[in-house]
């Protein structure tokens, strides 16, 4: 039999979601999610249910309909019997089948643009993940507390705005899948940050590859939400492969295509192709083939797709001028035209806005290495290691300035 | 639910040979408001008069005191509003953005109180 941890975690999302859903109400969903949990520590052990998220959800409905209750008689003086545990017919009657999947409704909830931006993808891990306040609080790095408040305080506006726990109709869809797919993609930056895979970040990106499956299989007909479904499993399968024996970060061309995760590659070349066929292109699209055309190498004995990768990033700008893109842009133009026009490109961009963007000191850092003006690359690498990368990232750096350095 | 759709904008864009644009965006307001109406959507509003004639009471220290202007000096300025019964914050959301502008402007949606 499952345990209750595993069930809560399989199961919880989608019950948190039915009872929100049913009762138009987050903190009610919640805490008789919670109260059946307790419950079921305390009667699992003697009597195992034959299906316990079945049994979760049926024991945490009668919660929900016990509170409502309570709460509109609080004035009379005898409460009324509280209910009985769901007995083995009543849990014939509702397997797991049976509770309606309601999480697209709640995951529109929780990134409804009403809802403060940085609290979206904690309430988002909060109900439909399953992840706990303090889970959430060392990810987005906030103490617990505050993170508690945010998290209250955004289901506080959902409850007193009037936030619809519908779908959107069509007219609103784009904005709001807009806003869905942008609070996910944040939410899975701060997860992949991590290379170690081993810090915190990393304790959620398991619930990214849930989430957004989710979301592929609900929102079949969305190129841009397969798409996006795809680039967290091609990110996800590098995972084993982002670090070397010291724990310094290996970039993407020097990374062993054999430690990569085939499965889940194969994964995301099927939901890239399933939004390819859906004819409507667009840059989620085009950021999950740049990742799709790296997992196509198969040994550090093949050329990297260098070429590919060029042509994805021109079609990437075409679709919206963006200078973080540009500077990716041009590692891949070092490869195909050599470092000096790279570094020509490098130098045309906007140096002030770009300053505290550490890829934009790297990229130059490595282009003055092999233009051999050494004492420029020295001083690009300490402007990278200023704005405080990642230990990974760090420890990569480092041994990059001091190759340079010795070369001096 | 009911939604207080509170329109902030420039007045200056209603001012001198700007007139124009003030009747037509009136125009426009009564448009909508009919149609509102018509729905049984609407359950009250205005439009206010500029903010040069408001004059404000301060409740301070048990003491009254009355200043000449709005509450707040700010480019954009609270020029009316609308009172809506509608089924959720999308619906009330969908209205705001329907609300005319002589140029830039915002609405500020928020939920009435519900009495009883």
């Amino acid at each position: 039999m499952k345990t209750l941890d595993q069930t809560a975690r399989e199961a919880g999302g989608r019950i948190v979601a039915a009872l929100a859903a049913a009762f138009r109400d987050l903190d009610l969903a919640e805490e008789a999610f919670a109260e059946a949990c307790a419950r079921a520590a305390a009667v699992w052990p003697a009597a195992p249910p034959l299906d316990p998220a079945a049994w979760l959800y049926a024991t945490a409905r009668r919660r929900a309909l016990d509170m409502i209750r309570r709460r509109s008689v609080r004035q009379r003086l005898t409460p009324d019997d509280p209910e009985p545990e769901p007995s083995a017919e009543d849990l014939l009657t509702s397997d797991t089948r049976l509770i309606p999947d309601e999480r697209l409704r709640l995951i529109f909830v929780c990134c409804h643009p009403a809802v403060a931006p940085e609290a979206r993808a904690a309430l988002t891990l909060r109900l439909v993940c399953g992840l706990s306040v303090q889970e959430i609080a060392r990810a987005f790095l906030a103490a617990e507390p505050a993170m508690f408040q945010r998290l209250t305080r955004a289901k506080k506006k959902i409850a007193e705005a009037g936030v619809s726990f519908e779908v959107p109709g069509p007219e609103a869809w784009p904005e709001r899948l807009a806003a869905v797919l942008s609070t996910l993609e944040v939410a899975y930056a701060r997860a992949h940050e991590d290379a170690a895979g081993a810090g915190t970040h990393a304790g959620y990106a398991r619930e990214m590859l849930d989430l957004t499956a989710v979301l592929a299989e609900l929102l079949p007909n969305e190129p841009e939400c397969l798409a996006f479904a795809a680039t967290v499993r091609f990110a996800e399968a590098r995972r084993p492969a982002r670090l070397d024996a010291e724990g310094a970060m290996v970039p993407l061309s020097e990374q062993d295509p054999a430690r990569w995760s085939r499965p889940l590659i194969l994964e995301a070349d099927a939901l890239l192709r399933r939004a390819a066929r859906l004819n409507a292109s667009g840059p989620r699209q085009l950021r999950a083939a740049l990742h799709g055309a790296w997992s196509l190498r198969r040994s550090l004995a093949e050329p990297p797709p260098w070429s590919a990768i060029l042509a994805l990033y021109d079609l990437l700008l075409a679709w919206r001028e963006d200078p973080f893109v540009r500077i990716n842009r041009t590692v891949a133009l070092a490869e195909v035209a050599g470092p000096a026009v790279a570094l020509a490109e490098v130098e045309g961009l906007d140096a002030a806005r770009l300053a505290d963007f550490l890829p934009f000191h790297a990229v130059r850092a490595d282009l003055l290495t092999r233009l051999g003006r050494r004492e420029e690359a020295l001083a690009a690498y300490d402007r990278a290691l200023d704005l405080g990368p990642q230990a990974a990232e760090r420890l990569w750096l480092m041994q990059r300035r001091g190759e340079v350095a010795q070369a001096l | 639910m009911q939604y207080a759709l509170l329109i902030y904008e420039n007045e200056e864009l209603y001012r001198g040979a700007n007139g124009r644009s003030f009747e037509a965006i009136i125009a426009a307001h009564r448009a909508l408001a009919g149609e509102l109406a018509t729905q049984g959507i609407l359950k009250g509003g205005s439009g206010l008069k500029t903010a040069d004639t408001a004059t404000t009471v301060r409740k301070a220290g048990g003491e009254h005191a009355l200043h000449d202007g709005p509450y707040a000096e700010a480019r954009e300025q609270l020029g009316g509003f609308y009172l809506v019964d509608v089924p959720d914050l999308d619906a009330a959301l969908a209205i705001a953005k329907r609300i005319p502008f002589a140029g830039d402007g915002a609405i500020e949606v928020r939920p009435v109180i519900e009495e009883g």
